[in-house]
């Protein structure tokens, strides 16, 4: 909140897009939103999940006591469990996560129409597109500017839990689903390994990339900003905190220089540029890190249950 | 129609044309995950219109695919398809996201769709609000169990499709990495992807078919037929959209006998289908997510009739 964050969203632990070490105890979700709103900030609850139908009436449940402590938004995915939440909660902020995968105009004509307000736009859709989204629907986005392009499109995507999946249960009798990141679970990024490409028997490739690269919209904001595009995001559950309060600094801080400059007038990027190299810098390495490991991981043979 | 439904996908009318269908009741015209793949039925209207009078002529309902991952830009093209399907005679259309169901319920209200495993339905609460939109059959995703399916079956009593057989599809994306190579190997789209490509490293493999990810290994639910039909089944794919018009034939020949014999008890499951599965796997075959495990698992009852099939075969490497 201190480094201008103006809303932060948690998991609750094992309802979100991340292993549980990045999700919160479901009674810190509360102290969560009291940090955030004396910070002047909105706390969102992240319950992205792809759940199973028999745990929405847990959820819906969870949801009771999240709202009953002031949440802001719930950011989601499964489309039933939106629709519940909306019929049960009508006046809390439904947002569509990046998990449901919103590629066009009438993906948000449909989410829309089950309750939802606000959509995370697909990392791949390009300013065109969000242009016309933007123009053409009263519809809130919130734009990823920091985060990576997977090969495929988030949300539709099943390669790491293909190659390993472990099914536990937690403490409070929730299913975990290690390697599935679309059931909460973590992402073993099978698509970074260093794939050989073969043709029938004969190997016609020693290693082949499925394109996944870091992006840091920078010279894009100021476009973002004139077309009223209000929210933009920074990945940061995976990081540092101090690092994520650089980043969250870094682009504070742009924002509000660009905001208040003179309109008509040009506003040079370039310092910005070299600023983000060095930030840019720190976070390839703690995500190739990451990586290493998560491919590591992947390979351990899943015990018996 | 028998007790159940076999159905599949080709992608054009050369592949069209060259299927033996004998042992499928329907048949998915169109190739979901390119729109530059070689004569794709979603690209040609008038070629769509022949497939659909040619599967109506061989007594085999038509269904229409439409794009698994569509932007802006397919929406008209997506539009134009969904009229050749609605008045050329398909007898459902499958859709995979969310904004083409909106634009199919809208525009084109009498057509049934049929949700696809792209669509993301997880839970029976999806289920019911896709068919608020006019959807009459699911294709749950991937990654549920059939302990999940059965749950969300049991709520709603909606029917479901299940791909019994081939590769699974594991992720779609907006970008070719095989075109990086048109120039070095020779070869030009489109005809890059149809060279029966494999991603390997260790024990791991996945097909490549350009912008489509599919399993390495072959989904194989030949054994579990009984329990398919027992929880209440009765639609099932055997996805040989990159496969030869031999895998697609022989495959299916082997699944329409063993759905009929499937109901008795015991189910006995004869040698020369296992033959028939080997000859075309050639990575292995594996479960899917159906049994709550890795994708690329096999959790056979009978795992000594798959033998080497489990592992990558060291000649396929």
């Amino acid at each position: 909140m201190a480094n201008g964050a103006n809303a932060v969203y948690a998991g609750p632990r094992g309802w979100s897009r991340r292993r549980d070490r990045f999700e919160l105890p479901e009674e810190d979700i509360r102290e969560a939103v009291r940090i955030a709103h004396a910070g002047g900030a909105k706390m969102r609850v992240a319950i992205n999940t792809n759940m199973q139908s028999h745990e929405i009436p847990p959820m819906l449940q969870k949801m009771e006591r999240f709202v009953a402590w002031g949440v802001d938004g719930a950011i989601m995915t499964d489309i039933g469990a939106m629709a519940e939440v909306h019929r049960r909660f009508p006046h809390l902020t439904i947002h569509a996560s990046i998990g449901a995968n919103i590629l066009n105009d009438e993906d948000v004509r449909f989410y829309r129409s089950i309750g939802v307000s606000q959509v995370v736009a697909d990392t791949k859709l390009t300013l065109k597109e969000l242009a016309s989204r933007k123009e053409q629907m009263a519809v809130g986005i919130e734009i990823l500017i920091h985060a990576n392009h997977c090969y495929t499109y988030l949300g539709k995507c099943w390669m790491s839990p293909y190659h390993r999946l472990e099914r536990t249960t937690d403490p409070s009798g929730k299913d975990q689903f290690k390697g599935s990141p679309n059931r909460g679970g973590l992402d073993y990024r099978v698509c970074l390994e260093s794939w050989e490409l073969y043709s029938g028997a004969t190997r016609w490739e020693e290693q082949v990339a499925l394109k996944n690269d870091a992006f840091f919209l920078l010279d894009d904001i100021p476009r973002l900003i004139d077309l009223g595009v209000h929210c933009l995001k920074i990945q940061g559950r995976e990081y540092p905190v101090p690092l994520v309060g650089e980043i969250v600094r870094f682009y504070r801080d742009l924002i509000d220089r660009y905001v208040a400059h003179p309109k008509g007038h040009p506003f040079d990027l370039a310092p910005w540029r070299a600023t983000l190299a060095g930030i840019e810098g720190g976070r390839n390495a703690a995500r190739g890190e990451t990586t290493r490991l998560l491919l590591i991981e992947g390979r351990q043979p899943v015990p018996a249950a | 129609m028998s007790g159940f439904e076999l159905n599949t996908s080709i992608a054009n009318l050369r592949d069209l044309r060259a299927s033996d269908l004998g042992a499928y009741d329907a048949i998915y015209l169109g190739d979901i995950y390119c729109r530059l793949y070689e004569a794709n039925f979603l690209e040609r209207p008038d070629d769509l219109r022949e497939g659909i009078r040619i599967l109506r002529e061989q007594g085999k309902r038509p269904y229409v695919a439409t794009y698994a991952a569509p932007r802006n830009d397919f929406l008209p093209r997506i539009q134009k398809t969904l009229e050749v399907a609605a008045t050329a005679g398909a007898e459902a259309v499958e859709i995979h996201n969310l904004g083409v169901l909106k634009i199919a319920h809208d525009q084109f209200p009498g057509l049934p769709v049929h949700v696809g495993g792209f669509a993301n339905v997880y839970t029976d609460a999806g289920v019911e609000v896709l068919r608020g939109f006019g959807a009459v059959r699911f294709t749950p995703n991937y990654e549920l169990s059939l302990d999940e399916i059965r749950e969300i079956v049991t709520t709603c009593q909606a029917p479901m499709e299940l791909l019994v057989h081939g590769k699974m599809p594991l992720g779609v994306s907006d970008y070719c990495f095989l075109l990086e190579y048109e120039e070095k190997w020779g070869i030009k789209c489109p005809d890059l992807c149809q060279k029966d490509l494999f991603l390997k490293q260790g024990d791991w493999a996945m097909k490549s078919v350009g912008k489509g990810i599919l399993s390495g290994k072959d989904v194989c639910m030949l054994e579990h037929l009984p329990r398919l039909l027992a929880d209440g089944h009765r639609h099932f794919r055997i996805e040989t959209l990159s496969e030869s018009p031999e895998y697609r034939r022989e495959v299916a020949g082997v699944y329409r006998e063993a759905l009929g014999r499937a109901a008795d008890a015991p189910f006995d499951l004869d040698t020369g289908w296992w033959n028939v599965v080997r000859a075309h796997a050639r990575i292995g075959v594996c479960n899917g997510f159906y049994f709550g495990k890795s994708g690329m698992d096999y959790a056979g009852i009978r795992p000594e009739a798959v033998g080497s099939l489990l592992t990558i075969s060291p000649s396929a490497q």
